[in-house]
């Protein structure tokens, strides 16, 4: 993927190691790259240098990684990708409900880091009005509210078209069970996953080449789903 | 309140009752009756009638009335028929003797009855005693715990003597007393002190004792091997009293009680022992099994980024790899480990929500896809597959604990079977895991569920781990776990979780 400009990226982690690395890995794809130790250094770091993206660790010495997401939220839209050693997915999704926009788990892999990166600085990059999203042989055409699969108009409901516009237009990044909830039922219908794992089940039938074994419709265990391009 | 020991060597004989006299007095009246109308000169007849008559009432009735029977009798046939008649004169020297030797005899007849009865008594209460410790020693033998025997025992002195009980035991330090709940009485005020008196003196006080305190109660130290381990009181209304025979029964009680708890302390000292020698050994396995679970997949990392510097682009990818398999590994091991502490703190709390079975596969098997990797593995779902109720992380952990289970413990290359469904009646999703290794050996079977329990036979990885986490994790979400046979040969283990009806609420 060609990069227009360089976007500019704040590390906050207080493992020198783990920065290093991150470092390395990011110069590489041209990300220009700044550090902090330290939750207060951070949030510093971040009102200073203005990065395009914060990659935020959960387990810092001083602040809490969710305490520093809600101090950088109270004045900074800037997409944050959280690093977290736990497994448990309350901390999940106490981080993702604190403001950031995805988690990657340590240990990870470089490739996935990158494309989550990728995904979450897409949120403020001025999209350029996309109407259509591809992922496999599928094409979404958000104008026309078509998704077609291998050039064939595949047939939705309009629940069924509603979880896919909302993950499509998220597309790279998780998104929580409650949030799809909220969007599609409503405020009042954050109990009633049953009946998002059968729409997700239906999508998968109709567009995943192995519906048993999604590729591009992922599910974030135990989280939510995101939807994958590649 | 008397406090005055009884010493009384053999139990006076049953007070007699007013009916025994009144018969003994009628059997004298109706032999007057019948002596008036014989001859007078029969006067001597009518004695040995009178003594036949006393021999025979001592059979039926006790001492008092025989003796009054005897004197009256003497009176009455001195007075009407030794003549001369209805006058206490005797005249003859005949008659005197006669007279004399009838008292005698009457009296001792009276006195051999007594005693006789007194050895019938005696040796009815012997009887009481060898029942009553006969019942005791059975009950504590049947006894389950010490408590259930305590409960017995106290239960049966209560009864028998008529008496409340209490039983105090030494606590571990052997420093003070703690009382048992089935005690029928609580200890207080001077009780309580003198229960605390028995305990340091190791000697009887109290009531029917020759230390007596200001307490109501008699109590007794329980002693083995010359330490109060314990105080039994007893506690008898005031107007009551216990005999010599039953303070001897009250002691043996005591015996056998002390007997019962030492029995109990060195059966629980024995238990502490085996369970100390079992932790330390699983201690030990723990300790070597991590060393080793963690250390292996060290080395690889070590000895590969050791060889990557001058490695040509084949070999390089090739340690990549050895890498990348062994950091999974490692990553693997520390989240059982943390799942294993997460399961021992209690703090785990599953967050049940519907779950596509699909994805908890999908899940499962992506993260144990290098293990796995030469073992064919069939997944086996039916279409029409429900949402589960689960907690998706912890059951994507079973699952691949189960996954690597079945690929650690059987050979290279052969196939794994994964199968989930609907049970038959709808209440219960399973998932089940097949291999066709060499299945579980029974001795293995029972502690299969149990961590850092391995079968030393094909133990090739893991630390045990696997399946106590497997269970642990079930459990947690309301299911149930299942060691079993494959039917095709191999092991089979089968979890649960319970399928609760969708709730009602459609929105869409």
């Amino acid at each position: 993927m060609t990069k227009s400009h360089p976007s500019r990226l704040l590390i906050v982690d207080d493992e020198v190691q783990i920065r290093r690395l991150l470092r390395v890995a990011l110069e590489t794809e041209a990300y220009e790259v700044h550090e902090a130790a330290t939750g207060q250094l951070g949030l510093s770091e971040a009102a200073g240098v203005h990065p395009d993206g914060i990659v935020l660790d959960l387990g810092l010495p001083d602040l809490d990684g969710r305490e520093v997401l809600r101090r950088l939220r109270e004045w900074s839209q800037v997409p944050v990708l959280v690093l977290t050693v736990r497994d448990g997915e309350e901390d999940k999704i106490a981080a993702l409900d604190a403001g950031a926009d995805d988690y990657l788990t340590k240990p990870f892999s470089r490739r996935e880091l990158l494309a989550r990166l990728r995904a979450v600085l897409r949120r403020t990059q001025p999209s350029s009005e996309e109407t259509i999203v591809r992922f496999s042989d599928v094409e979404i055409d958000f104008a026309a509210r078509i998704v077609r699969r291998a050039g064939a108009e595949v047939k939705l409901t309009a629940k069924e078209y509603d979880l896919l516009r909302y993950l499509a237009q998220h597309r790279g990044r998780v998104v929580t069970h409650q949030q799809i909830l909220r969007e599609l039922w409503g405020a009042n219908a954050e109990d009633s996953t049953h009946y998002l794992r059968v729409y997700m089940t239906h999508l998968r039938q109709k567009l995943e080449p192995e519906p048993r074994a999604p590729k591009f419709l992922q599910t974030e265990s135990g989280v939510g789903y995101r939807l994958v391009e590649s | 309140m008397s406090t005055t020991r009884r010493t009384v060597d053999t139990p006076p004989a049953p007070p007699s009752s007013w009916k025994e006299y009144v018969f003994a007095a009628v059997v004298v009246t109706a032999i007057t009756t019948a002596g008036l109308l014989l001859p007078e000169s029969y006067y001597v007849s009518v004695g040995l009638i009178y003594l036949l008559a006393i021999v025979l009432l001592c059979l039926r009735v006790g001492r008092g009335p025989v003796l009054m029977a005897g004197v009256l009798s003497a009176f009455v046939w001195e007075y009407i028929f030794i003549p001369p008649h209805f006058s206490f004169a005797i005249n003859s020297l005949q008659d005197r003797l006669l007279f004399g030797t009838y008292f005698v005899v009457s009296l001792v007849a009276g006195q051999l009855t007594a005693r006789i009865r007194a050895q019938a008594q005696n040796e009815r209460l012997r009887e009481q005693r060898a029942t009553a410790l006969f019942h005791l020693t059975r009950a504590l033998a049947e006894a389950k715990t010490l408590d259930d025997a305590v409960f017995v025992a106290l239960q049966q002195m209560d009864e028998l003597f008529g008496a409340q009980t209490s039983l105090t035991l030494a606590d571990e330090n052997r420093t003070a007393l703690i009382p048992h709940f089935a005690s029928s009485y609580s200890l207080e005020g001077k009780e309580r002190a003198t229960a605390d008196w028995v305990f340091r003196h190791q000697h009887n006080a109290g009531r029917f004792t020759d230390t007596p305190q200001a307490s109501a109660g008699c109590y007794l130290p329980l002693v083995r091997e010359n330490e109060t381990i314990g105080v039994l009181g007893v506690k008898v209304p005031p107007d009551h009293t216990l005999t010599h025979a039953q303070q001897n029964l009250l002691e043996a009680f005591a015996r056998q009680l002390a007997l019962s708890v030492e029995r109990e302390h060195l059966r629980a000292a024995s238990e502490r022992e085996k369970l100390l020698a079992e932790s330390e050994k699983l201690h030990r396995a723990l300790f070597d099994s991590v060393s080793h679970e963690l250390r292996t997949p060290l080395a690889v990392i070590n000895a590969s980024a050791d060889s990557l510097s001058g490695a040509d682009a084949n070999l390089r990818g090739q340690l990549v790899n050895e890498i990348r398999t062994a950091v999974r590994r490692l990553n693997r091991l520390v989240g059982n480990l943390l799942n294993q502490s997460r399961l021992e703190s209690g703090t785990l709390k599953p967050r049940l929500d519907w779950c596509d079975a699909g994805d908890i596969v999908n899940a499962a098997v992506e993260s144990t896809s290098d293990a796995l990797a030469g073992h064919p593995l069939t997944i086996a779902m039916p279409e029409d597959m429900p949402p589960v109720w689960a907690d998706f992380a912890l059951t994507e952990h079973v699952l691949a604990n189960l996954l690597l289970n079945a690929a650690n413990h059987t050979p290279p290359a052969t196939p794994i079977f994964l199968t989930t469904g609907l049970e038959p009646g709808g209440q219960r999703i399973f998932f089940a895991v097949a291999d066709h290794g060499l299945g579980f050996s029974p001795a293995m079977r029972g502690r299969l569920f149990k961590k850092f329990i391995q079968d030393d036979a094909t133990s090739t990885a893991g630390l045990g781990l696997g399946l106590a986490i497997v269970r642990g994790f079930t459990v947690a979400q309301g299911g149930e776990v299942v060691a079993g046979e494959n039917p095709g040969g191999g092991a089979m283990i089968t979890v649960y979780l319970p399928h609760p009806s969708p709730k009602a609420a459609v929105q869409a």
